[in-house]
């Protein structure tokens, strides 16, 4: 895999998640907590798609590994887990696709349609990777979160 | 015989401290709630808040616009709903209601103070300032258009786009605007704007700068939570925030269509 790449991945990861912490409302003593979280995320989610893992697969595991890194800190950031582990991933949230779905379905209904059937496939292929790719998301962050959970003061 | 079935109406004038107990639990998970927190962390602040002030048992039913909880003191009860506002995201007002829950438990504070501190905290918490807010969003959505592809002359536009998106947005709500109609008028203006800049500034990736434009409204808290409730035994909300995820992202695509739609005419 190209570093340059990777490292280019990871810096953007961290300066979304930041931009998103701010939008958050996260003190600026808690923001490279944020950066460093959409960092890991996005690290781990390029060299997973770079050892050809597919988008949903790669997503998970960046899920799982920021979910579980959050749980073994959270005695060291003064942010709740949920705020931290879920900015960490937003940069993995397939917005575009979501958008390029329901444009897709908007495109259906249009008259000039030219072929429908490649139209609506593409729509609903786009419209099941977000689907497949948050619930990975999700799915990846709550297992750590279920194992792991100890009740200490927040 | 089950331990809520047995508990006499506060009515009955045995108990007279559970009505604002109720009331004061109930406003701090709804303070949780619209700060952005899971069901599960809901149910633990007012269990938490609860316990502390005296009670000896707590029930709350978490719903997607209210909470209702069941108190109980010894045999006395009483069961409370208070209604939840608009579910927003605020880490800052988060931390401190958990502080303030820790020290609730610890016996530090008595309800009437309690009160005090969640009605300081409702209206004094600071929040960044709009254009701290509008420079963040504008650079997230700079590097998520790079994520996605966008070249590098597309990012200057996408970062003023989505900047003033989040101005405009932030408007619009302290005006009380629709968050559904709102989605649809900031992503109609971030896509054009970014759209029209990114043209301009002659990037060959026009599409996925108005797309990167607009990611400032993806529901990322709302649409893991929905999930986190549903995995944590709370159906019934996350399937609400599931639905409300969904019809924000589709206001938001034909606030995009409708951008393109307009630059494609423009052309």
């Amino acid at each position: 895999m190209n570093p340059y790449f990777l490292l280019h991945q990871t810096l953007c990861g961290a300066i979304a998640a930041a931009g998103f912490g701010v939008l958050f409302n996260i003190g600026f003593r808690s923001l490279p907590w944020c950066a460093a979280s959409g960092a890991v995320a996005l690290a781990v989610r390029t060299y997973c798609l770079g050892l050809g893992w597919n988008l949903e697969a790669a997503s998970f595991a960046a899920a799982l590994t920021v979910g579980a890194a959050v749980q073994v800190l959270r005695a060291r950031t003064d942010i709740s887990q949920n705020a931290l582990d879920v900015v960490g991933c937003i940069p993995m949230v397939p917005g575009s696709f979501a958008a390029k779905a329901i444009l897709g379905m908007f495109a259906l209904t249009s008259a000039s349609t030219m072929d429908a059937s490649e139209t609506l496939i593409t729509a609903v292929q786009y419209a099941l990777r977000v689907t497949f790719t948050i619930g990975a998301i999700g799915t990846g962050l709550a297992i750590p979160t279920l194992l792991l959970r100890v009740r200490v003061n927040r | 015989m089950d331990a809520i079935e047995s508990l006499i109406p506060e009515d009955s004038g045995s108990t007279p401290a559970l009505e604002p107990l109720a009331m004061v639990a109930l406003d701090a998970g709804r303070l949780l709630m619209e700060a952005g927190a899971s069901a599960n962390s809901i149910d633990e602040i007012v269990a938490k808040v609860a316990r502390g002030l005296g009670a000896d048992r707590v029930d709350l039913r978490i719903g997607y616009a209210s909470l209702a909880v069941t108190i109980g003191i010894g045999h006395s009860g009483i069961t409370r709903m208070r209604e939840v506002g608009h579910l927003g995201v605020n880490q800052r007002l988060d931390q401190e209601l958990w502080h303030l829950a820790d020290k609730v438990a610890r016996g530090e504070l008595t309800t009437a103070q309690t009160r005090a501190e969640l009605t300081r905290l409702a209206t004094k918490t600071p929040r960044h300032s709009a254009w701290v807010m509008a420079v963040a969003v504008g650079l997230a959505c700079a590097a998520f258009g790079r994520l996605l592809g966008a070249d590098w002359s597309s990012t200057g536009p996408v970062f003023l786009a989505a900047g003033i998106g989040q101005l405009v947005r932030r408007e619009l709500l302290t005006r009380h605007v629709n968050v559904f109609i709102c989605a649809s008028i900031v992503s109609f203006l971030s896509s054009l704007l970014g759209g029209l800049g990114a043209n301009w500034a002659g990037s060959t990736t026009i599409t996925t700068a108005m797309i990167a434009s607009i990611l400032l409204l993806v529901p990322g808290v709302p649409s893991v939570n929905a999930q986190n409730d549903i995995l944590e035994g709370h159906p019934t909300l996350g399937s609400a925030r599931a639905v409300t995820v969904a019809v924000i992202l589709i206001f938001a695509a034909a606030g995009l269509w409708l951008g393109q739609v307009l630059l494609a005419n423009w052309h």
